[in-house]
């Protein structure tokens, strides 16, 4: 490894107090990128240079101060981890997951990551299953299925080991013998009794354990919350087994979505008292039992087109009167919906466009018919 | 900071008036924050290199030394100079020790001692956490190197702690012995273009001489007539625990102050040895090469090899502690021809077989474990498993992981497999240590020039004070006198089985007989193993002296014999006769509650104990309350089932119980 002997450098810097990720991430870069100085130079800058090059201010240079001083501390931690099997994976390294790197940028990437096990599985194709810690059976289920699922697709399932969702895609993973990413709210070095139990999974490179904390932090609600965003960021698809309209399931989802990622919810039975129906309203795909994108699906602006359409061909001014009781458009959207559409084809005849199913393509004369 | 001002501040502290040169470029080198290597003979001051730059940092320095006795001698000194200084080691209580930790912490001190195996110790990982530190130290760094004469695998963690300490961070190694190739690769593992400061080795006061002799007996003569009218104190080193004790024995019987020290002894007991070596309590202290490290003793004024050492460089280690005050000191190294064996059968033996190698690692595929659990589960000794596991740690295949403050070891995703080559090289590297050993008895050149050459000082000219250089011939007459002096000896020697066991009323006990050490091994064989009939008599007589010996007139209430596993009514019988010539009632009570196996069959004391335990009982139970118990059987080997059966008769009430037995075995796995 050729950054070992800079692990105390990463560490300190990593859990400067209070930065957070961004500002410690732009800090680096700036180190490592724009003044192309090595950590140690970086360490003996004197309070001025960092103020005015880094553009620190009294506080941060405190912080810089004080790091410095606890660089010996932090390599007999990192002496600690290494030699109990534990890796750490900064984030210019090539192990590091770039499905992480993509999804959560310069302003939440973690600038390392502790982790034992496959470090192979970070950049494999991967899926996080999710949902409440207190899920319905038929949630629990559900997640079995996707679990499979991902186990015969050759996919990685990230999940948090919590209680409910988290649990059983780990352990319903591990039963199909497919790959695991376990994200942890706590410092690895907190983790020993989690490690124990999937001891052989890891030694056969199927489990990876991580997380973005100190070494020694104790598990909290708060690092509970605040690691969603890794599985997020973890993984390239995302399924919804469960979510309430509140906590970190929900907030996750609506946060994802924000930033487009894809993310696939089990459309609930009727009568569930869940969020399900209310994500998949903002936005979420919905899916079945199995994970497969529901067909009949009235909710989604796609289904009232395909009803609409049926039975003749269309223009624009007739589509968007028959959306009319239910939704406003205007008609560039429209228009774009429309277009954007798999199952939609259009025709321009006497300079007028006409929209019909490409499925049931019935004779001209018929179709476009007065 | 100028030399001039160093030395001020030299004076200020430590009463001293200036450097060596050597002594002031390896400061310089420090406070400039870089790594050293320091290789210096015994008594050059390597320890002020650190001591005074310490006392110049702000924060802590560390110290690593495996040394015990070495760590306390120098905190008492500087704690005498005014620096605040502090050690933690094994012999100290938790309480004690976490106070200092806590003193640490708080920035009371400016220099703290400890092993390098307390690198593995959770408390100490938690607390070095807060400390403000300033400086490492690696003493005895030839420990670190698998070509040196002493490679330590705690050391391991030390060094790979030392790759990861910031680029400016001050780290100083000192060694008194190291070979051009143990010196390149403590560099090389130092990393971060560390320095090598190397002094020059001769001893000038040193007379090095070899005495040849054709068996062990005339190297008993020959230790009787020279201690009887040496000068002055020192030490004997030899080959294994058990002539330790059988040395000092026949020194003793001699009417020579003398006493033998090994790792065998409790920490009490080596710590007085320690303290009476100081004080010259006894004329010379015989004890395998665990003595004497590091222990500040000026006047050590000989040193007696009676086994021949692995290595120029062990020898040079070992005679090393002699002579620190620079007045003429005396070295002779006995060898008989048939010595080469022991060091032999240690290099050819030096790592178990690669299937032992395989039922680790494949022990460990399934789980984590414990030194102890391995031991359980593999039925290798203890030693195998320390090697082993040193090995796979060495090699990535296994990690040491702290659950719950317990180590275990775990097998690695993509662990490398195996590789056997590096312990090939290193044995071949070993035979040919010792045939340059075999070399310095045999030269008949300067002895001086020839080790401080091996050891990579060819500045050296001849000592003029060797038995080649004064053309001194040493030779052992072995006389009527002698030889019926050692045969008196032999008759009258009975090996000792000491105890230090919490919670039971059990007391050491004697036998009458070392298994090996004349025919009583093979007779008992050939009674137990050949149907060869009962214990002949001679036996009998021989165990009666060994117990008038050890117990004299002490009366006892009740013998006891160990239920047998395989020798039917050996021991049953032998007590019996015990009983009617000592008068003692002999009790049929003890019996075996279950099955056991032989406890040969297993290989560490882990699965003896487990064996035993609880495997005894006595009825009727009362009448054991009060009774002083004699316990007899006839081989001892680690002490598992004895230690069970006083336990358990402690219980029932006994208030002493003594064993009597016919052999001890040798070697065996205790610890």
């Amino acid at each position: 490894m050729n950054y070992e002997h800079e692990f105390a450098y990463w560490m300190a810097l990593s859990h400067l107090p209070n930065w957070g990720n961004e500002k410690i991430n732009r800090l680096i870069i700036r180190i490592l990128d724009n003044y192309k100085i090595s950590f140690a130079e970086f360490f003996e800058l004197n309070a001025e240079d960092l103020k005015h090059e880094f553009n620190l201010n009294d506080r941060q240079v405190k912080d810089i101060e004080q790091a410095k001083t606890d660089l010996p501390n932090y390599s007999f931690l990192s002496e600690s981890l290494i030699e109990q099997g534990f890796r750490i994976i900064p984030v210019n390294s090539k192990e590091y997951s770039s499905t992480l790197k993509q999804n959560l940028k310069v302003q939440n990437a973690p600038p390392i990551l502790y982790v034992k096990g496959n470090t192979k599985l970070l950049n494999e194709p991967s899926v996080a299953i999710v949902g409440s810690r207190r899920a319905s059976e038929r949630s629990l289920e559900f997640t079995r299925n996707i679990a499979k699922r991902c186990a015969e697709n050759y996919e990685v399932v990230v999940s948090g080991f919590a209680k409910g969702v988290d649990k059983t895609a780990l352990d319903a993973t591990l039963e199909y013998n497919g790959y695991s990413i376990v994200v942890l709210p706590q410092g690895i070095l907190t983790f020993g009794g989690g490690i124990k139990k999937y001891y052989k999974k890891i030694i056969e490179g199927d489990v990876l354990i991580l997380s973005a904390y100190h070494p020694n932090a104790p598990w909290s609600v708060g690092l509970a919350m605040d690691r969603n965003k890794y599985i997020y960021g973890l993984a390239y698809t995302i399924y919804v087994a469960e979510s309430d309209s509140k906590g970190g399931t929900w907030a996750g989802v609506l946060n994802g979505l924000k930033k487009g990622r894809n993310i696939f919810i089990r459309k609930p039975e009727p009568g569930e008292k869940n969020a399900n129906n209310l994500l998949i309203m903002k936005g979420a795909i919905p899916v079945d039992f199995y994970g497969n994108p529901v067909k009949e699906n009235k909710n989604t602006i796609e289904e009232k087109l395909k009803d609409i359409l049926s039975e003749k061909a269309l223009p624009l001014e007739a589509v968007k009167n028959a959306l009319k009781s239910e939704i406003e458009i205007q008609d560039k959207e429209l228009r774009k919906i429309l277009a954007g559409t798999d199952f939609i084809d259009s025709k321009r005849i006497k300079g007028k466009t006409y929209y019909f199913l490409k499925t049931s393509l019935p004779e001209q004369g018929d179709l476009f018919s007065e | 900071m100028t030399r001039s001002e160093a030395e001020q501040h030299l004076k200020k502290i430590f009463n001293l008036d200036r450097f060596y040169d050597d002594q002031w470029t390896t400061i310089s080198k420090i406070l400039n924050g870089e790594r050293i290597l320091l290789v210096e003979k015994t008594g050059f001051g390597k320890s002020l290199c650190f001591q005074f730059p310490a006392t110049l940092f702000d924060g802590l320095t560390i110290i690593f030394s495996p040394l015990i006795a070495l760590m306390r001698d120098q905190v008492n000194y500087l704690n005498s100079v005014g620096v605040s200084a502090a050690c933690v080691n094994s012999e100290q209580t938790p309480d004690e020790n976490n106070a200092i930790l806590e003193q640490a912490r708080n920035g009371g001190l400016k220099i703290l001692y400890i092993a390098p195996e307390r690198q593995e110790n959770q408390e100490w990982l938690d607390a070095v956490r807060y400390m403000n530190l300033s400086m490492i130290v690696i003493d005895e760094a030839h420990c670190i190197s698998v070509w040196g004469h002493d490679f330590r695998p705690a050391f391991r963690r030390i060094i790979n702690l030392v790759k990861l300490l910031p680029e400016n961070f001050p780290v100083l190694a000192t060694t008194a012995t190291a070979t051009d190739r143990v010196a390149q690769d403590i560099i090389q593992q130092m990393g971060k273009n560390a320095a090598l400061i190397r002094g020059n080795l001769l001893r000038h006061n040193f007379s090095l001489n070899v005495v040849k002799v054709k068996d062990q007996d005339e190297k008993l003569v020959w230790l009787a007539n020279f201690l009887s009218q040496a000068q002055g104190n020192g030490l004997i080193y030899t080959g294994t625990r058990v002539t330790t004790e059988i040395i000092s024995s026949w020194l003793q019987f001699n009417g020579i102050h003398a006493i033998n020290y090994n790792a065998g002894l409790d920490a009490e007991s080596r710590k007085e040895i320690e303290n009476g070596l100081q004080s010259n309590r006894w004329k010379c202290v015989v004890s395998t090469n665990a003595l004497g490290m590091g222990i500040d003793k000026p006047d050590i004024r000989f040193i007696i090899h009676t086994q021949i050492p692995q290595s120029p460089i062990h020898y040079y280690q070992e005679i090393g502690r002699a002579g620190r005050d620079g007045k003429p000191t005396f070295l002779y190294l006995l060898f008989n021809p048939a010595d080469m064996d022991l060091p032999t059968h240690f290099i050819k033996n030096s790592r178990p077989s690669i299937k032992k190698y395989e039922t680790v690692i494949n022990a460990l595929k399934e789980e984590p474990l414990s030194e102890h659990e391995l031991m359980q589960k593999t039925n290798l000794t203890q030693t195998q498993v320390r090697v082993i596991k040193a090995d796979l740690l060495d090699q990535g295949i296994v990690k040491e992981v702290l659950y719950n403050k317990r180590k275990k070891y775990e097998y690695q995703f993509n662990a490398p497999p195996l590789n056997t080559e590096p312990f090939e090289k290193l044995r071949e590297f070993k035979f040919h240590e010792l045939q340059k050993m075999h070399e310095y008895v045999q030269t008949d050149s300067c002895r001086m020039e020839y080790l401080c050459q091996y050891l990579g000082d060819s500045n050296v000219g001849r000592c003029g004070k060797c038995d080649n250089e004064l053309q001194t011939n040493h030779k052992v007459e072995m006389t009527d006198f002698w030889r019926g002096k050692i045969d008196d000896f032999k008759t009258s020697y009975f090996p000792e089985l000491t105890f230090s066991l919490k919670g039971a009323n059990l007391v050491d006990g004697v036998a009458a007989s070392y298994y090996g050490m004349s025919n009583v091994g093979s007779v008992i064989h050939r009674c137990k193993y050949e149907n060869g009939g009962d214990f002949p008599d001679f036996l009998l007589k021989l165990t009666l002296r060994a117990f008038r010996k050890k117990f004299g007139n002490q009366k006892f209430d009740l013998i006891l014999y160990i239920p047998p596993t395989e020798s039917g009514d050996l021991v049953k019988n032998f007590s019996e006769k015990i009983s009617s010539v000592l008068g003692f009632p002999i009790s049929h009570g003890l019996k075996k509650a279950r099955e056991t196996k032989p406890q040969k069959i297993y290989q560490n004391f882990v699965l003896k104990k487990d064996n035993v335990k609880n495997a005894f009982i006595y009825k009727p139970e009362e009448e054991i309350k009060g009774k002083k118990i004699l316990l007899i059987d006839d081989i001892y080997d680690t002490g598992a089932t004895v230690k069970e059966i006083g336990k358990y008769l402690t219980k029932l009430g006994a208030l002493l119980i003594a064993p009597l037995v016919i052999a001890k075995t040798v070697g065996g796995d205790i610890k």
